[in-house]
């Protein structure tokens, strides 16, 4: 869709812009000419000046001693927060007993069952197999701990993003209210969620579950507003036209137009949920992600990669379920021959006679003889594939020597770089370039998140994580492109790069902090490795589906002209792919973002060693400061790389 | 304009159930005060088994003292033990709060000390461990070999050169671990003028890989570790000597000159755990062993890759006498 | 046409009356309206001086009982927001609508809920079905929101979608049929509620030209057997002249004019209109009642017989065979004759040409029509006043 308003009016908006352009830098070198010299004769320093810095670190400090000193007998505490963490606490357990009392055969069957009703039998098959290897590999209660905290988490996050996108579907006011908020919450590293939560909740399980409401809620009630809004203005005023109430043509219309919306929402909540259930382990969510962190402590990769698989295949599972789902109702067609409740009940009765067996015969724990250990194995690779790569290997030299010279050559000078420009030509460059590629709205925003850095007092670490995630950034985007050229002309390329996706996007970072650090030993050079892995997929994926999706006839007469695939490729597919290649600039830019945290655990320094730091000291002041830092760097960089929207709006 | 008008109502219509449900809610968890300092884990307890939770910390050393508790808790005394993974500071507070019933390896927290167990009375000491903590830096055992005088803090400036990495750029790097760890480097390599970067690893998976490639490659490298730990059996390292501790030399962390004390390690249980945790709180607060036997379940957990459960076993298997005084009477 | 037909004349009391109707889009839209200078502003004009656009202009006109009311226009005549202001879809700005007697601007929320449920039921261009919903259940929606029980609903349900044709696809969504069957959906739904006037908007303006056929087939009968008011909107004259008891023609906001088929073919308003009916095959919408002339005296007596009704084609053909004019017949006396001379003038268009020479025929067509013709629409209460 996009492609066509981009690819159309391609000079037209090129020759606009120009236009812009100039004005623009004209206006900007303006404003730059008066207040730089104010600046600088103010506060003359290469780094954010100290007077324009806010220390929180004592207030914050109080903070948090207050709410220790508090959590027992402030009414705020006791009646609210309490309340609150109670009934997490008694909602995960009861999920948990049930899951319990089913056994592990109930749940699987139950799980395949709803899997058959929703997805049908090739996806049930295959959630019956992700659940058995679950057990298989040890991890069976792990499994439904995380599964019991996800149910309650996801529950909580439906109906309040139901709640908030209804009130924003169906009010302009709140719809505009909200949107930034919404939009600037899918931009958060899930990291940045953990401090304030800890802090008023401590430690555990409510914490975990409430963090994760947080972080998921958000696609939820964005989908849900947009759907409603969304809904077929010739089908609602049909609707009204036959004397519907307001209450009739939201739950008779408005509602089921836009279940498609409804359930990509749930979708993606539930995946949202699901990372962040892992990740949560860190302040004591339990579960599969805690086995992870644990068989961290020993080095033992294996043992991750042994809770890594269950949380990649519920997340595979539960993707593709609630994907048939939503395809299957998006169709509409498929319900005439299987409508009714009776199947329902069936597969219920089925389930509950399979939990049933299990409990009379005495199968209800995860038989230990079942047991598959994969640790070792993987061990073994782990430890070949680092003594053969990690240095000395002929011509090439090792993965050592080329973190190394990443270190040296590309992530020494854009730091010093960075930390060498004065402050106010950060803001100004962070200024034009936000405003080049969108509207003075977004040039101020960047630039407001970029000062509030420097307020924050965490300047020069933040530039050097920024210098860590631009090199991320360019080293994602040139592999990610190659690869996804690759996948665009290939079938077979895209099929066999699938999986490998799917197992990337899922697994928790945490799995791969090891073998990073064992290829590319300690520093920031493994922590933009960690970040390429992480943020491949996505950016592979969209740019491949952008490749995709081009103009089959602009393709059809490129070639008919008698056009090589490489002119093909330059002159036709990456134009007109050009608004999925910004997406996928975006998305890799707000996914490396993301992993910084992570890159602070291999040595990464910075502000993700600070927010790793507060959490482990359990002191908010550095923690929050720096997860603040990370918000407005997302912030910034959100803004500086998201054009498309804007400008083909504007354009139209 | 017209969606506007009509969306009040329906709000309205909305709401209600979600009141309904927030208020079902409220009754369900009782009506009054609700303390959530004194919320168990919602994963404790269940099938009528009794259960203890205990902190995991992040390195091997806790691992293998919680490794045994479990399995002697399990075995002998016929509990379902939970074990979550806590860094330090964060699992002094859920300690109070009850979401953990024990921590059987504390390197010290003066502060949180005087919080809980002084003032809050939430927690109560468990005793030591039996081992004995000490922080340092240290150098491989093959490089002090080569050159004995590195093991003397004054020397270390004329190694830097050495000890350079892509990360520490021109200076000499001080590998430092998780930040959940006690750790004074900073201050130290300003004060005592050394031409040293502290680089830090982020967490002790890292820094164990680390230390383990330079191992493989008799690279030399100079680290903040701790004993006791398992790695010294695969990657034997010396200490380097850096001005004695004394008493209170390390009161102010911003002017610390002196190296890190030896600190007996304790455990420490939740006062209501402590006072009604029966068997099992009596079985930790007599739990004591030795650094030798607790390495020596460390590296069948890191190196050998036995699953905790494993190593515990096979050490229960050959301590009987040792292990036996800790059952309650 | 039916223009003449006895039980429409008779029901003379009009089931929609409008009167003054103003629908203005824009900022401080209530101003236009009431002022004069402003009113008299082209599209273009006013939007520059106001900001304001003026989708109905000044309309008037009543719909009768049993009648079919066309309005016509190209797209942006405000043709589509006229027929949603009946129902107040949209809210006029100014002027009466009053169904039954009863105004419908007065109405509070309960009772246009009441009008919208019961007596006034719209087809629409694009269908507006429910994709989640079965054909029989979009079909009994209408009963539904009324709170019919299920079963009753289901049946009256079943009953239209046999009304409608629609037989063994009950089952199906409305995303499996084609644009017409879906379209059939449309119209068994607003007839599922049994309602006094069904509005149509454009009903079949998406529809393929042969579907489309069959779909004003299905409503000339539908009309036939149940002589339902009916009030349809349509950019496409042919459907117009095919379906109209009387046609409004709209440009601009306003009507233009206000008539039979025959009246707007056969003497447009002005120019717009002429230009707008020129390609119509005249002959197949005029009827001899005002193509005829008098009748000398010895052709009251011979020559073939032909109703008044009858259009200038059939005349063509009886002329063609027998070699003498026509004597329109009703009741055995003889209205008058049409001969060669005043068929071929139909035919050629000339007949209503207001060019110098043919003057005196267009005076004496016009003559004639006011004479015979109209005199029963303008009984039934449409006079002239409408056509502005």
């Amino acid at each position: 869709m996009a492609t066509a308003t981009a690819a159309v009016p391609q000079t037209g908006v090129t020759a606009l812009l120009k236009h812009r352009v100039v004005g623009k830098l004209l206006l900007l070198a303006l404003a730059a000419a008066i207040l730089i010299p104010i600046a600088n004769a103010r506060w003359a320093s290469g780094t954010w000046p100290d007077a324009l810095t806010v220390d929180l670190s004592e207030p914050l400090g109080k903070a948090s001693d207050w709410i220790i000193d508090n959590r027992d007998s402030h009414p705020l505490f006791l009646y609210f927060f309490g309340h609150i963490s109670n009934a997490v606490v008694l909602s995960v357990r009861t999920v948990y007993l049930v899951l319990l009392a089913a056994g592990w055969a109930g749940v699987t069957a139950a799980a395949a069952l709803v899997a058959w009703r929703v997805a049908g039998v090739r996806l049930a098959i295959g959630t019956g197999v992700a659940f058995l290897a679950c057990g298989l590999l040890g991890m069976w209660v792990p499994t439904m701990q995380t599964l019991a905290l996800m149910v309650v988490a996801v529950l909580a996050s439906v109906v309040l993003g139901m709640l908030l996108g209804l009130a924003a579907g169906l009010s302009d006011r709140t719809f505009r209210a909200l949107r930034p908020v919404l939009d600037t919450m899918q931009v958060l590293p899930a990291f940045a969620y953990l401090l304030p939560v800890v802090l008023v909740f401590g430690i555990g399980v409510p914490a975990a579950v409430l963090a994760t409401v947080v972080y998921a809620a958000p696609p939820m009630a964005r989908l849900t507003a947009l759907g409603l809004r969304g809904a077929d203005a010739g089908v609602m005023e049909a609707v009204e036209s036959m004397g519907t109430t307001a209450r009739q043509r939201l739950l008779t219309a408005r509602l089921p137009l836009a279940r498609k919306e409804l359930l990509l929402g749930l979708n993606q909540t539930i995946m949202m949920a699901l990372s962040m259930a892992v990740i949560a382990s860190v302040i004591g969510a339990g579960g599969l992600g805690d086995r992870v962190y644990q068989a961290l402590a020993s080095v033992d990769v294996g043992a991750a990669l042994a809770a890594g698989i269950p949380i990649v295949l519920l997340a595979v599972v539960l993707d593709r379920v609630t994907g048939a789902a939503g395809e299957r109702m998006g169709s509409g067609s498929s319900q005439s021959g299987r409508s009714g409740w009776k199947p329902w009940g069936y597969a219920a009765v089925v389930a509950v006679a399979v939990a049933l067996a299990g409990r009379f015969t005495d199968r209800l724990d995860w038989p230990e003889a079942w047991l598959v250990n994969i640790a070792e194995p993987v061990n073994r690779a782990v430890d070949w594939m680092t003594d053969h790569l990690y240095s000395g290997v002929p011509y090439i030299g090792g993965t050592a020597d080329w973190a190394g010279h990443f270190t040296t050559w590309v992530l020494d000078p854009v730091r010093d770089g960075l930390q060498w420009l004065p402050w106010w030509s950060v803001l100004l460059i962070v200024a034009t370039l936000a405003w080049l590629i969108g509207t003075w709205r977004t040039a101020l925003t960047a630039v407001l998140a970029m000062a509030a850095i420097g307020v924050l007092g965490v300047w020069n670490p933040s530039l050097d994580t920024l210098s860590q995630v631009l090199a991320a950034v360019a080293v994602t985007l040139v592999v990610g492109f190659a690869i996804a050229v690759a996948a665009a002309r290939s079938e077979r390329v895209e099929r066999l790069l699938r999986p490998v996706l799917d197992v990337f996007q899922t697994m928790p970072q945490f799995v791969y902090l090891i073998p990073v650090v064992a290829l590319f030993g300690v520093g920031r050079a493994p922590a933009v490795a960690a970040a390429v892995v992480y943020a491949l997929p996505a950016v592979v994926r969209i740019t491949t589906q952008g490749l995709r999706q081009v103009n089959p006839a602009a393709m059809e007469s490129s070639r008919s002209l008698g056009a090589t695939s490489w002119q093909q490729l330059r002159q036709v597919q990456l134009p007109l792919a050009r608004p999925a290649l910004l997406l996928a600039i975006n998305q890799g830019v707000v996914l490396v973002l993301a992993v910084v945290i992570i890159g602070g655990l291999v040595g990464g320094g910075a502000l993700g060693y600070d927010v790793v730091f507060g959490l482990a000291q359990g002191d908010l002041a550095t923690g929050l400061v720096a997860g603040g830092a990370i918000v407005c760097l997302g912030l910034m960089l959100d803004r500086v790389t998201q054009p498309t929207e804007r400008r083909t709006r504007k354009g139209a | 304009m017209r969606t506007k008008t009509t969306a009040k109502p329906m709000l309205r219509t909305r709401m209600l159930p979600a009141v309904a449900g927030v208020s079902a809610l409220l009754v369900l968890t009782g009506c009054g005060a609700a303390d959530m300092t004194k919320q168990a884990s919602p994963f404790a307890g269940v099938q009528g088994a009794k259960t203890v939770t205990l902190s995991v910390q992040s390195w091997v050393g806790a691992q293998a003292n919680v490794a045994v508790a479990q399995y002697l808790l399990e075995r002998e005394l016929g509990y379902r033990v939970d074990t979550v993974q806590v860094d330090e500071v964060p699992a002094w507070d859920a300690l109070s709060q009850g979401r953990i019933d024990a921590i059987l390896e504390d390197w010290g927290h003066p502060d949180e000390e005087q919080r809980y167990v002084k003032d809050k009375k939430t927690i109560a000491p468990g005793g030591d461990l039996g081992v004995t903590g000490h922080i340092g830096w240290f150098v491989p055992t093959y490089f002090a070999k080569q050159h004995p005088d590195v093991t003397n803090w004054k020397n270390l400036n004329k190694y830097a050169d050495q000890l350079r990495t892509a990360e520490s750029g021109s200076k000499g790097q001080l590998l430092d671990g998780s930040p959940s760890y006690v750790t004074n480097d900073k201050a130290l390599v300003a004060n005592l003028d050394l031409d040293y970067q502290v680089v830090f690893a982020g967490s002790e998976a890292a820094q164990i890989t680390q230390i383990r490639q330079f191992a493989k490659e008799k690279k030399p490298f100079l680290t903040y570790w701790y004993t006791p730990q398992w790695l010294f059996e695969k990657v034997p390292m010396t200490e380097v000597k850096l001005p004695a501790y004394k008493e209170g030399c390390d009161a102010d962390p911003k002017k610390v000159a002196c190296a890190y004390p030896h600190t007996p390690l304790q455990k420490y249980l939740n006062a209501d755990f402590a006072r009604g945790g029966g068997e099992a709180a009596a079985f930790l607060k007599n739990f004591k062993w030795t650094t030798e036997d607790q390495n020596e379940v460390s590296l069948m957990i890191a190196d050998q890759k036995l699953t905790p459960e494993e190593a515990a076993k096979k050490w229960v298997a050959g301590h009987e006498s040792t292990w036996r005084a800790w059952l309650p009477k | 046409m039916t223009t003449s037909t006895p039980g429409k004349t008779t029901a003379v009391e009009p089931v929609f009356s409008v009167e003054g109707l103003w629908k203005v889009f824009g900022p401080k839209a209530e101003r236009i309206p009431g002022d004069p200078e402003l009113g008299a502003l082209n599209a273009a004009e006013l939007r520059a001086r106001t900001g304001c656009t003026a989708a109905v202009r000044d309309v008037s006109f009543e719909v009768g009982k049993g009648e079919v009311f066309v309005v016509m226009g190209l797209s942006g005549s405000g043709k589509s927001t006229l027929v949603r202001c009946l129902t107040r879809l949209i809210e006029p700005t100014a002027g009466t609508i009053a169904i039954d007697g009863e105004d419908v601007r007065a109405m509070d929320a309960t009772r246009l809920r009441e009008l919208r449920r019961h007596r006034a039921s719209m087809v629409f261009q694009h269908f507006g079905l429910l994709p989640h919903r079965s054909v029989l259940d979009n079909v009994a929606y209408g009963l539904e929101i009324q709170g019919v029980a299920k079963d009753e609903r289901r049946k009256r349900a079943q009953e239209v979608v046999a009304k409608v044709g629609l037989e063994g696809m009950e089952q199906r969504r409305p995303g499996q049929l084609s644009g017409g069957q879906q379209q059939r959906v449309g119209l068994a739904r607003a007839l599922a509620v049994d309602p006094e006037v069904l509005l149509f908007d454009e009903p079949f303006s998406a529809l393929d030209p042969l579907i489309r056929r069959d779909m004003q087939e299905e409503v000339i009968r539908l009309h036939r057997e149940e002589g339902r008011t009916m009030v349809f909107i349509t950019h496409d004259l042919n459907e117009a002249l095919r379906l109209g008891d009387r046609i409004a023609l709209m440009r601009d906001g306003r009507v233009v004019q206000l008539g039979t088929p025959e009246e707007i073919v056969g003497s447009p308003a002005d120019d717009y209109v002429r230009e707008f009916v020129r390609d119509v095959p005249r002959e197949q919408v005029m009827t001899v009642r005002t193509a005829m002339r008098p009748a000398d005296a010895d052709e009251a007596e011979r020559g073939p017989a032909i109703a008044p009704e009858a259009t200038v084609s059939e005349a063509i053909e009886a002329v063609a065979r027998s070699g003498f004019p026509v004597r329109v017949m009703d009741d055995g006396r003889c209205l008058g004759v049409v001969d060669h001379e005043r068929l071929l003038g139909v035919v050629a268009g000339t007949y209503t040409k207001t060019a110098a020479g043919t003057e005196s025929k267009t005076a004496a067509g016009t003559e004639s029509k006011t004479a015979a013709g109209t005199e029963s629409k303008t009984a039934a209460g449409t006079g002239s006043k409408e056509v502005v």
